[in-house]
């Protein structure tokens, strides 16, 4: 872990302790916890802020953007969880909130309901919603190993429209994405628009 | 009806019987199991139903209109509770609830871009079609409203505003059933994949004779089944496909094989939101002892495993059926070959009905490549009538459609099947990528044209024949004559001729199934019966035998080949046969008479008195039975000593 240089107030360091303690499975998704609310306004599910780049230092970093009541979010589950372990030590991949009103309890049943193995981050602010374009949830947001944006939009394109699903997904753009961003090819397109839940909706 | 049991008494010492039976002593075979007037059936039913708890609705608010902001608690909350509620709540299948504010502003956007697209609420048939029961479609000024309401920002409006929210009946919606049954096994649907189709077969839910007012489907966890079908199994023949007792199986549709002339004539259908439909009186469901209800669930993956356990609820009435309809099922699935790439295929089938009917409900059927699909009728003065039209086909939505008033056909209406399927790269839903060619099949992979109607025949109270058999008989020769090799259509119409006593027909298209069908158990049966009540018991034996090899405990050819073997003498062979069917069905008195009269025959005269007593304490009216231990009581007082 790095960020041992801050000063934390006292609570603070304990619940860091507390959240090893209980989470060493997330340790090495969690390298780096950054205390400045000034970099990053997103929250881990102890509450504190964290920017997933710079906890991220050489990996392509993707963001998934989801919410616990989206269907279509949901049903991607096992496609996420899939593609996150397909370049292991490469990525880095994050499950982002932007609901507000969605609780780290909430979020963390969600997780083991779902079977995800990701560390989980609540975009209260919307700075990770912003900073990667996105709208949707789900919508995939990759970011290269510099931490330049490459890619924001659909995983694949398993849903055509509301209601509207293919049987199997027939092209992959994440997927693609991901490898474009690890081995430096180009992409048909930086963004493809997604189909599932306004994110815009949200309080 | 001759019974079984006379075929056996001939042989020997109850020739009296049979001579007094028919008067000339002839050998008298009849009523067969598994052959009389039997049939076979395929069916994926469904009934549309009533939204709970809502009253029609309400007059929309003309917010916009009148220049007021449109507000959710004057305009918008009236739509969600009446259309969108009976699904979008607490523990019902939708994903989220629309029952406040909050609700319906968290999901806005996708409200707007949901109705504007008529993906919601799910309806699929056509403006201009006729007047469906439980239409669930939005005016053009409600989808205008919601949208108008998003541009605006959502706002909320005055509480005073807000109209009560809807009141819906928490469980059974029809109150507590009669009879509650659990499958017995839970199915565990994957995290992830297409769609699964999974078969329960609830065993004998009753133990007596029941008429059925209603069946309720409580399928499980209603966010993951898109729909789901109860058909009668008269015949447990369903059952025969799970691996192991109580697993189930898995399958998009399903052959469901009756021995008696019962067609199918309700359909049993489960969609989101919808409640149990209560057949009208008169219109009410048997329910027999030794009858399986199969439920065929159609379930999307949610993203996680999921356990499924469904249940159902019935409901009994004490009014019997007196109205008898019957399902007519269109089909052209042997035209179905469609190239990879068509994107405007046709296939099309055109019955003319042979008596006045009335139309009660429809459920047209394809899978993912149907687009256009829909079903005319010509009357007989050259009138057309739309029955149905969807012009955007979605497997994932479909239902059976109830008219709010029943269609009166008349004899010599023609009704003509229209469907359109398109296998190119464009329809998303197309399975196979890149397109493949496709042609019928039960799959989901495969497709299928199907058109079920439920039609009522008029003024059958006093008609000299059963005018469900004259339209089976028509459908029948119908399908025959667009395919020759149709097996269904040769079982179905041997056992109508079976029925009506024209024997010799019925014997040929029986023969015409099993050459379709070498191994299938049911037809060999079948055939095998109608040559035994010809009196050809030696050319019944080896197709008796081939329905046992294929279904070493299929009662029926157990008892006919029992009767079979016995008719030529071996009366140690048909015991062996006889032995099988009582332990295969320990109530049938039949079977216990034949097994002590084959047992007499061969001297064990102790052993035959015993399956003999045991037929009267099963059926005290067996009158041959009867005798039979009569003459045994004879025999034993003239040849004891004295």
């Amino acid at each position: 872990m790095s960020g041992g240089t801050h000063t934390l107030p006292p609570d603070i360091g304990s619940l860091v302790r507390l959240v090893l303690a209980a989470s060493l499975i997330f340790c090495t998704l969690l390298p780096s916890v950054g205390w400045s609310a000034e970099q990053a306004s997103a929250l881990d599910l102890s509450g504190l802020s964290v920017d997933p780049l710079k906890a991220s230092p050489g990996k392509v970093v993707v963001l998934i953007f989801v919410r616990t009541d989206c269907p279509i979010s949901n049903r991607y589950a096992p496609t996420i969880q899939r593609l996150s372990a397909q370049h292991p030590g490469k990525t880095a991949f994050w499950l982002v909130y932007p609901d507000r009103a969605e609780s780290p309890e909430a979020i963390r049943k969600h997780e083991r309901d779902f079977g995800y193995l990701l560390p989980a981050l609540r975009d209260v602010q919307r700075t990770l919603v912003q900073q990667s374009h996105v709208q949707i949830t789900p919508e995939a947001a990759v970011y290269d190993v510099h931490h330049r944006l490459v890619y924001h939009g659909r995983i694949d394109n398993l849903y055509e429209d509301f209601g509207r699903a293919r049987s199997a997904a027939t092209t992959h753009e994440l997927e693609d994405a991901i490898l474009a961003a690890i081995h430096g090819g180009s992409l048909a397109a930086e963004s493809v628009p997604a189909v599932g839940c306004y994110i815009a909706d949200l309080p | 009806m001759i019974q079984t049991l006379a075929g056996i008494l001939m042989l020997g010492i109850c020739v009296v019987a049979v001579a007094r039976d028919d008067g000339v002593g002839r050998n008298t075979v009849g009523s067969f199991h598994g052959s009389s007037a039997g049939e076979i059936s395929r069916f994926t039913g469904v009934k549309a139903a009533a939204l709970p708890g809502l009253r029609p609705a309400q007059q929309v608010a003309t917010g916009g209109a009148t220049g007021a902001p449109v507000t959710f608690t004057r305009d918008i909350a009236p739509i969600l509770f009446h259309s969108c509620a009976p699904c979008h709540r607490p523990r019902e299948a939708a994903p989220f609830s629309l029952l406040s504010y909050g609700d319906a502003k968290t999901h806005a956007r996708q409200i707007a871009a949901v109705t504007e697209r008529r993906i919601m609420p799910p309806w699929l048939p056509a403006v201009d079609d006729p007047k469906f029961a439980d239409d669930l479609r939005l005016s053009a000024e409600q989808i205008a409203l919601l949208r108008t309401w998003v541009e605006q920002g959502t706002i909320e409006g005055d509480p005073a505003d807000l109209p009560a929210k809807p009141q819906f009946v928490e469980g059974w919606q029809l109150g507590k059933p009669d009879v509650v049954v659990k499958a017995s096994e839970p199915f565990e649907l994957p995290a992830g994949g297409s769609d699964t189709y999974w078969n329960f077969v609830f065993r004998s839910p009753v133990d007596r004779a029941h008429w059925l007012k209603a069946i309720e489907i409580r399928p499980g966890d209603q966010r993951l089944v898109h729909h789901a079908n109860v058909l009668v199994d008269r015949g447990q023949t369903a059952r025969l496909q799970e691996k192991q007792p109580g697993a189930g199986f898995g399958g998009m549709e399903l052959t469901i094989e009756s021995e008696v002339f019962d067609p199918d004539s309700h359909f049993l259908f489960w969609k989101p939101g919808s409640s149990p439909y209560v057949e009208p009186d008169g219109m009410a469901i048997r329910l027999d002892k030794n009858t399986d209800l199969v439920l065929n669930t159609h379930l999307q993956p949610s993203g996680k495993p999921e356990m499924l356990q469904p249940t159902l609820g019935l409901y009994f009435t004490d009014k019997p059926a007196t109205l008898h309809p019957i399902l007519l099922q269109m089909e052209n699935d042997r035209l179905l070959d469609i190239p990879p790439g068509d994107k405007d295929f046709h296939v099309d089938d055109d019955f003319t009905v042979p008596v006045d009917v009335e139309l009660l409900a429809i459920y047209p059927h394809a899978h993912y490549l149907g687009k256009d699909l829909q079903a005319v009728a010509t009357l007989p003065n050259g009138t057309k009538e739309t029955l149905i039209h969807i012009a955007r086909w979605d497997l994932n939505w479909q239902a059976v459609y109830r008219y709010t008033s029943p269609m009166t056909l008349p004899k010599g209406t023609t009704i003509s099947m229209r469907f359109t399927y398109d296998n190119s790269a464009d329809n998303i839903r197309n399975p196979n990528h890149p397109p493949q060619r496709v042609v019928a099949g039960n799959r989901a992979s495969d497709e299928m044209a199907h058109l079920w109607l439920q039609v009522l025949p008029k003024d059958s109270a006093g008609a000299a024949v059963d005018p469900r058999a004259v339209i089976q008989e028509a459908m029948a020769r119908h399908n025959l004559d667009k395919n020759p090799n149709d097996f269904e259509a040769h079982y179905n119409l041997a056992a109508l001729l079976q029925g009506r006593g024209e024997l010799g027909e019925s014997t040929a298209h029986f023969a015409l199934a099993v050459r379709i069908r070498p191994e299938d158990a049911t037809a060999n049966n079948a055939l095998g019966a109608a040559l035994l009540a010809a009196g050809r018991p030696a050319q019944s034996v080896p197709y008796l035998s081939v329905a046992l090899k294929a279904r070493p405990d299929y009662f029926d050819a157990h008892y006919n080949l029992g009767n079979a073997l016995a008719s030529q003498g071996d009366f140690a062979g048909a015991q062996v046969h006889f032995r099988a069917a009582v332990r295969l069905n320990p109530e049938d008195a039949n079977a216990e008479a034949n097994l002590g009269s084959a047992l007499a025959e061969t001297g064990d005269v102790r052993e035959a008195r015993s399956h003999y007593e045991r037929a009267l304490r099963l059926n005290p009216n067996l009158e041959l039975a009867r005798e039979n231990l009569q003459q045994l009581d004879q025999e034993k007082s003239t040849t004891a000593p004295n």
